[in-house]
């Protein structure tokens, strides 16, 4: 308490010692002289009096020196005075300092960028009470255990050959539920479920909407202690079967849909179609406990999941087995631990989970399996929610990082650099306080005092940056590149910004302390005697880096020119149709209940009027849609195979209007096209592509052969082959594929892609194919209208970042390592003036000394360049070694180039043809100026 | 009383001395501070008045006493010190300890101890 008093109050003496310094020495004259006074009074002379008075106060200056010290924080008040000094020497040369500051705000600019993302994605815990105590449950089994159906996503970590999965059936959840609740004593306080619903439709006044919303168990709420802000959560009352529908909208939708109206509790909000009463609103900062990525809408309670996806119903509460959808968590007891959990409710599970095992398919699986390929739970921490899918991000992130992270070292070099020349400017500064005694320890101090000022300039700095920096990052979190999850708030939250400062404290005091250490530890005796003007031009150490820095950013260009080659290579590939002068939409008139005969219907009407819209060539649709990473698999068998003998056979699929060949113009090559005879009443016919034909019948003709879909159980007989066209995407290997006509294929076309063919631009389209939806169905939303062409650079999203990044970063790069030459080689040369008089007075010509400053510059690039290509061939060799396995992010990097080596040529031509020339341009000006050095003045100077 | 009339300012008692004063005389500036303690002690003792300087910045440190410049009673600007409710309460303290510490001084002292 009083130390704090005495601390404070010293501290508060530091900021204001001009007047404390005043104070005192009024006070101290206006003592001497009431004591003069008194003196006076009581007889002396005045001159007695004064020195009478002077002997009694005792030594002035003395006890001046002892408040002082008891005034103020010495130590402090020495930094305070190292600061102002180095600002000062900062203010001296401004250009060295901008470019260091620029350098290292660039640097750790992107870095404090980065660092959101992986404090959004990695480090955020969920916004509830004691985050700790959640627990996500997961399991993993043998494969030959089987599972009834599953769906969603999981990457849970396991050994090798065995499944990690993430998700649930609810009939499991139930029983593992009811063991917890009744245990007395269990390690958990609760155990709840909750599962993501994609693709909900919900009519807000007349706009009809595809939302993503989520199913969830009724403790849900009260277990993660999330109130709402607005009315009341979902409670166990709400999820019991033949309880009224409610919904809790997300802050974000009662914000964008209902335009935060408080009068929306008690409404009803129409989900696919059927009624609910909208409850409350859940708080801004909660997304939920889902996937990162996923932020649902909408959440309903477990028990009303049926009443709204009706027969595609996840929840297995009626006839129909569950599917595995469902994530777990839960809360633990203070002090309980993660395993004891675990162990609570593994035989439950384990139970559970074989009586949930259906029989086998195949007759070669056995019904019954190994004990140890039983199903057995896993228990991890839940603070953050589902997790799984987070860490599948990890990878990325950490190959930005180092992107980052180099262009951070070439920032750093541009400071080790400034700081050597400075240093070496003021050796003989330095040698003179030496000498006189100053502690190196001392100067060592005041050298880093400079370094870290810089670094914590070029912190702040890089603050603003990182604002901007995060603004172009949060392009990559969008849906379709699929780099960074969507959705994803970055915040530079304290956690990010006491990053910033530890990454400016560190590279301030690592990057100044090697030239602090240097300056001080000159030779007394030498470096007394000389005059500091014949110092060496350039120490080795700062050559050193310059080639450090040379190197990197080759290597960096050379990323930048493989991903810039790989996306020139994709956006021009040939998709084997014509992506001109397309439009596409999607429309899921299943979900609007549409079926059989009616949606048979729905879709021809819709075909012919979009037939008859002015501009349009033709109107066709198909099942999957083209060049977006989507697909549809079937087993099939061929002829003379049976379901017992048979291989197992894969071929993509799509259900295609007949016009569909015509209009995307993909080439007929043998047999027929599809007729509007192929209808349900015909017999079923198919249409495979030139891959299939020499994948599955390489000798034979396959026109009039029959195979058998495993998917139906049908016979289809093949009357056509087209040619190959890209599927998922422009990097796809070609697939076999089999097109079916439409009206064969009733069970799976209630989610269909529209593709419009215009005769003119596409864009202008839209308001019209809306209107041609809008006027058959009010109800019906139209989703994903787009042009094709523009749908199709958006899959290469990811590509196009990654050339984008390193563009941006090796540009940065060769700038920062530019801007390094050049300063580095000005400063030479200015320590070089006397040199070069005299060289150009014993006749030196102009071109001479250009030609040496240049080739000085040169030679360090040149070994740059050739180190780069010695660390280069390294990395090739060693992503080719079996060091890096086949799924390591090292490897999927490479995996990302397409039509072009890692090696390729002309890339590394162009790359160290660029570095060249913009080192001869950073080379050039100091040249220059040493050109015009006049010896006469050179000589004389100093 | 051994070889001389003068003597030094026993270390630690400085700060009695002036916590005493203060609250003897009220608010006064340094150099009355400094008579104060030579006329009381009929002028044995032997003050060099700088030092009570360092010693009235500690004691304001602790926030035993305050400051606040003012006029002195023959019209010269001058920094006066007064105590503070925490200074009397730790005067107290100091007052009691003194006494105690010089009790026992004095039991050892007095010729009735055997």
């Amino acid at each position: 308490m009083t130390s704090a008093h005495i601390f404070l109050s010293k501290l508060r003496a530091l900021f204001q010692k001009r007047k404390l310094e005043g104070e005192l020495a009024d006070e101290i004259q206006s003592h001497i002289e009431m004591q003069i006074e008194d003196l006076v009074r009581q007889g002396m002379s005045p001159e007695e009096a004064r020195y009478s008075a002077l002997r009694k106060f005792g030594g002035v200056e003395q006890i001046k020196e002892t408040y002082r010290a008891r005034r103020t924080l010495p130590g402090l008040e020495t930094l305070f005075r190292d600061i102002r000094y180095g600002l000062r020497m900062l203010r001296r040369s401004p250009g060295m300092t901008a470019v260091a500051i620029f350098s290292l705000a660039l640097g750790i600019g992107a870095n404090t960028a980065l660092f959101s993302v992986v404090d959004a994605v990695l480090l955020k815990t969920l916004p509830v009470e004691h985050p700790e105590q959640l627990v996500v449950f997961e399991w993993q089994s043998g494969r030959p255990f089987r599972v009834s159906g599953m769906s969603g996503t999981s990457n849970v970590d396991v050994p090798p050959g065995r499944r990690g999965v993430s998700m649930f059936r609810y009939d499991v959840y139930q029983q593992m539920q009811k063991a917890q609740a009744t245990e007395t004593g269990s390690p958990l306080s609760d155990l709840f479920a909750f599962g993501p619903m994609p693709e909900v439709t919900a009519k807000v006044g007349d706009q009809p909407d595809v939302i993503n919303g989520q199913a969830i168990s009724g403790n849900y709420y009260s277990t993660l202690r999330v109130e709402p802000i607005l009315g009341r959560a979902i409670t166990v009352d709400d999820d019991r079967s033949g309880a009224a529908p409610v919904v809790m909208l997300s802050y974000q939708f009662w914000q964008e849909r209902f335009g935060a109206n408080r009068d929306v509790i008690g409404q009803q909000l129409q989900l696919n179609q059927q009624s609910f009463t909208i409850i409350g609103v859940t708080p801004p900062a909660f997304n939920g406990t889902l996937q990162v990525g996923f932020y649902p809408s909408i959440t309903i309670p477990l028990a009303v999941e049926p009443q709204l996806r009706g027969e595609k119903s996840l929840l297995g509460a009626t006839s129909a087995s569950g599917v595995w959808w469902l994530n777990v968590m839960g809360r633990l007891q203070p002090n309980a631990t993660q395993q004891q959990a675990r162990d609570s409710l593994n035989t439950v599970f384990q139970t559970a989970g074989l009586a949930a095992m259906p029989p086998p398919r195949r007759s070669n699986q056995p019904a019954q399996i190994e004990s140890k390929d039983y199903p057995s739970l896993i228990v991890e921490a839940g603070s953050q929610g589902m997790m799984d899918r987070r860490k599948s991000y990890a990878p990325t992130i950490y190959g930005l990082f180092i992107v980052v992270a180099i262009v951070l070292l070439i920032a750093c070099v541009n400071l080790a650099n400034l700081l050597l020349a400075r240093a070496m400017s003021r050796g003989p500064e330095i040698k003179v306080r030496l000498a006189v005694g100053a502690g190196r320890w001392r100067l060592i101090r005041q050298l880093l005092t400079e370094s870290l000022l810089l670094a914590t300039l070029g912190g702040i700095v890089g603050v603003l940056f990182a604002y901007w920096f995060k603004g172009a990052l949060s392009v990559f979190t969008n849906e379709e590149s699929g780099l960074l999850p969507s959705g994803v708030n970055l915040i530079l939250s304290w956690r990010v910004l006491g990053f910033t400062l530890a990454v400016s404290l560190l590279t301030g005091v690592l990057f100044g302390l090697a030239p602090a250490w240097r300056a001080t530890k000159l030779d007394l005796n030498s470096t007394l005697k000389q005059t500091g003007r014949t110092t060496a031009s350039m120490s080795r150490l700062s050559k050193g880096l310059l080639v450090v820095q040379v190197a990197v950013s080759a290597l960096l260009l050379v990323g930048a020119g493989l991903f810039i080659r790989t996306l020139h290579n994709l956006q021009h590939v040939d998709l084997g149709f014509n992506q001109e002068n397309l439009l596409i939409f999607a429309l899921q008139p299943d979900k609007a209940g549409y079926k059989d005969e009616q949606l048979l219907r729905f879709y021809e009407q819709l075909l012919d009027r979009l037939d008859q819209l002015p501009g349009v060539r033709g109107a066709t649709f198909a099942r999957v849609q083209l060049i977006a990473n989507d697909n549809f698999i079937n087993d099939f068998l061929l002829p003379g195979e049976t379901a017992e003998t048979g291989a197992d056979h894969e071929t993509m699929r799509q259900m295609v209007r007949e016009n569909y060949f015509a209009t995307m113009e993909i080439p007929l090559l043998r047999g027929r096209g599809f007729t509007l005879r192929d209808d349900q009443h015909a017999p079923a016919v198919g249409i495979v592509n030139q891959t299939f034909q020499q994948r599955f019948f390489p000798s034979g003709d396959v026109v009039g052969k029959r195979i058998t879909n495993n998917y139906g159980n049908r016979q289809v007989e093949i009357v056509g082959v087209v040619a190959d066209t890209k599927y998922e995407s422009q990097r796809d290997e070609i697939k076999p594929l089999l097109y079916t006509p439409w009206k064969q294929e009733a069970a799976d076309i209630g989610d269909m892609h529209f593709a419009v063919r215009t005769t003119g631009d596409p864009a202008t389209l839209v308001t019209q194919v809306r209107a041609a939806v809008h006027d058959l169905d009010s109800n019906l939303p139209v989703t994903d209208i787009d042009t094709q062409s523009a749908r199709s650079e958006m899959t290469l999203a990811q590509e196009r970042l990654y050339a984008r990044l390193f563009t941006v970063f090796g540009a940065l790069a060769l700038a920062l390592a530019g801007i390094g030459l050049f300063g580095v080689l000005a400063y030479s040369v200015s320590q070089r003036t006397k040199e070069i008089g005299i060289r150009m007075a014993f006749g030196a010509q102009v071109r001479n000394v250009i030609v040496m400053v240049v080739c000085q510059g040169m030679k360090l690039v040149l070994i740059g360049l050739a180190i780069s290509s010695l660390v280069g061939y390294a990395l090739i060799r060693l992503l080719n070694s079996k060091y890096f396995g086949p799924n390591t992010w090292q490897q999927r990097m490479k995996g990302q180039l397409y039509g072009v080596t890692i090696g390729d040529p002309l890339t590394l031509v162009v790359i160290a043809s660029l570095l060249t020339l913009v080192a001869l341009l950073a080379c050039w000006f100091p040249a220059h100026r040493a050109a015009k050095v006049d010896p006469l003045v050179a000589l004389r100077y100093e | 009383m051994v070889r001389d009339s003068k003597h030094e300012v026993l270390p630690g008692t400085l700060n009695l001395l002036i916590l005493k004063t203060l609250d003897t005389l009220g608010p006064l500036h340094g150099y009355g501070i400094a008579r104060r303690i030579e006329q009381v002690s009929g002028d044995i003792l032997e003050l060099n008045q700088g030092t009570i300087y360092p010693a009235l910045l500690k004691l304001e440190q602790m926030r035993w006493i305050r400051t606040k410049w003012s006029t002195s009673e023959n019209n010269r600007r001058a920094k006066f010190y007064f105590l503070t409710a925490a200074g009397k309460k730790q005067l107290a303290k100091e007052e009691e300890e003194w006494q105690q510490t010089s009790a026992i001084v004095t039991r050892f002292l007095s010729p009735s101890e055997k």
